[in-house]
């Protein structure tokens, strides 16, 4: 329980973000949490890959690296940090040409003027 | 150690419940960008300086600013 | 938006944004960052500056044409350091098998071609990250 405290926060993070997207109808609110949602799973990774008492990966000369964390996950994640800001980056100019044809933000709103045009 | 990892992923996710409730988008940015350096913190202790790093610089700057920026373009309170 | 107290803490803090982007940058093989989070560290300087000063500030220290110019040239940079590897008859960003010097472990030149790679993705990722900025920011 108290060795598995990452895991069960990162669960905890996603499903905070999944009712964030849900329940608020804000297109905004909907990708911060999305982000949210992206952090947890960042989260159980980097979590997989902890060791106790261990080192981070970075190799200095003439020190040995005794007890390492796993890089793998690192790499992996940093790879996905980029990946989340590139698709935030992209939502929001989105967000920016739904703006200009709508004139709000408001995903039931959004759908409502859809249907009054159709 | 422990009682530091417990209480920054309390903060953690007392950040993002307060992003749920807050209908203010401004405020809501604003939080975000103090989740992601409770997050990069995290990282550090994960023994991750790397990504602690790039989710200082990332999450609490950049992606933060570019939801300000679209904020004050388009509406600051959601209905 | 012309505010005294932002202007001077901002002449006071770029240079120091700016060098420490560099440093990340630099020493991306040594230490924790590289190319991305040392180019996200630059543009965040240039950010600033563009906040403080106003929109044309930032557009005379950095035109359109320049940073569209670092955008393709970094990812030109690379593919180059990449296929250099290939024509001298190893695979694809082959490293010390491609003839680049690897240096004393430690040192800030070291490591061949990671050090070219990681200063050619900096000065992409400042560019891109602040065209970014610049594209949201623009009135209609």
């Amino acid at each position: 329980m108290v060795q598995n405290l990452e895991y069960i926060a990162a669960m905890l993070l996603y499903v905070t973000g999944l009712g964030i997207m849900l329940f608020h109808s804000n297109l905004i609110k909907k990708i911060i949490g999305m982000n949210i949602m992206e952090t947890a799973v960042f989260l159980i990774f980097i979590a997989a890959g902890y060791v106790r008492g261990g080192q981070p990966p970075i190799a200095l000369p003439g020190e040995p690296l005794l007890l390492p964390v796993n890089p793998l996950p690192q790499a992996l994640i940093l790879t996905g940090l980029v990946v989340s800001v590139s698709i935030t980056a992209y939502a929001l100019a989105l967000l920016r040409e739904i703006y200009r044809h709508f004139g709000t933000l408001d995903a039931a709103e959004i759908a409502r003027r859809k249907g009054e045009l159709t | 150690m422990l009682t530091v990892r417990s209480l920054l992923l309390a903060l953690l996710l007392l950040s993002a419940l307060a992003v749920a409730r807050t209908r203010d988008l401004l405020s809501a940015a604003v939080i975000f960008a103090g989740y992601s350096l409770i997050m990069a913190t995290v990282w550090q202790q994960l023994r991750a300086p790397d990504i602690a790093l790039a989710e200082a610089a990332i999450g609490a700057g950049i992606t933060s600013l570019l939801f300000i920026v679209t904020v004050a373009r388009t509406g600051r309170y959601e209905k | 938006m012309d505010d005294l107290v932002l202007k001077v803490v901002a002449r006071v803090i770029i240079p120091f944004i700016q060098v420490y982007g560099l440093y990340v940058v630099l020493h991306g093989h040594l230490s924790p960052g590289g190319g991305f989070a040392g180019g996200v560290i630059l543009a965040g300087g240039f950010i600033l500056y563009a906040l403080a000063y106003g929109r044309p500030a930032l557009d005379s220290l950095l035109p359109d044409r320049l940073a569209a110019l670092l955008e393709s040239g970094g990812v030109l940079w690379y593919t180059g350091l990449g296929l250099v590897g290939l024509l001298t008859g190893s695979a694809f960003l082959a490293n010390a098998r491609a003839g680049f010097p690897l240096g004393v472990p430690g040192r800030l030149f070291s490591g061949g071609i990671v050090f070219l790679l990681n200063l050619g993705i900096g000065l992409k990722v400042a560019a891109t990250i602040s065209t970014l900025f610049r594209n949201l920011q623009e009135e209609e």
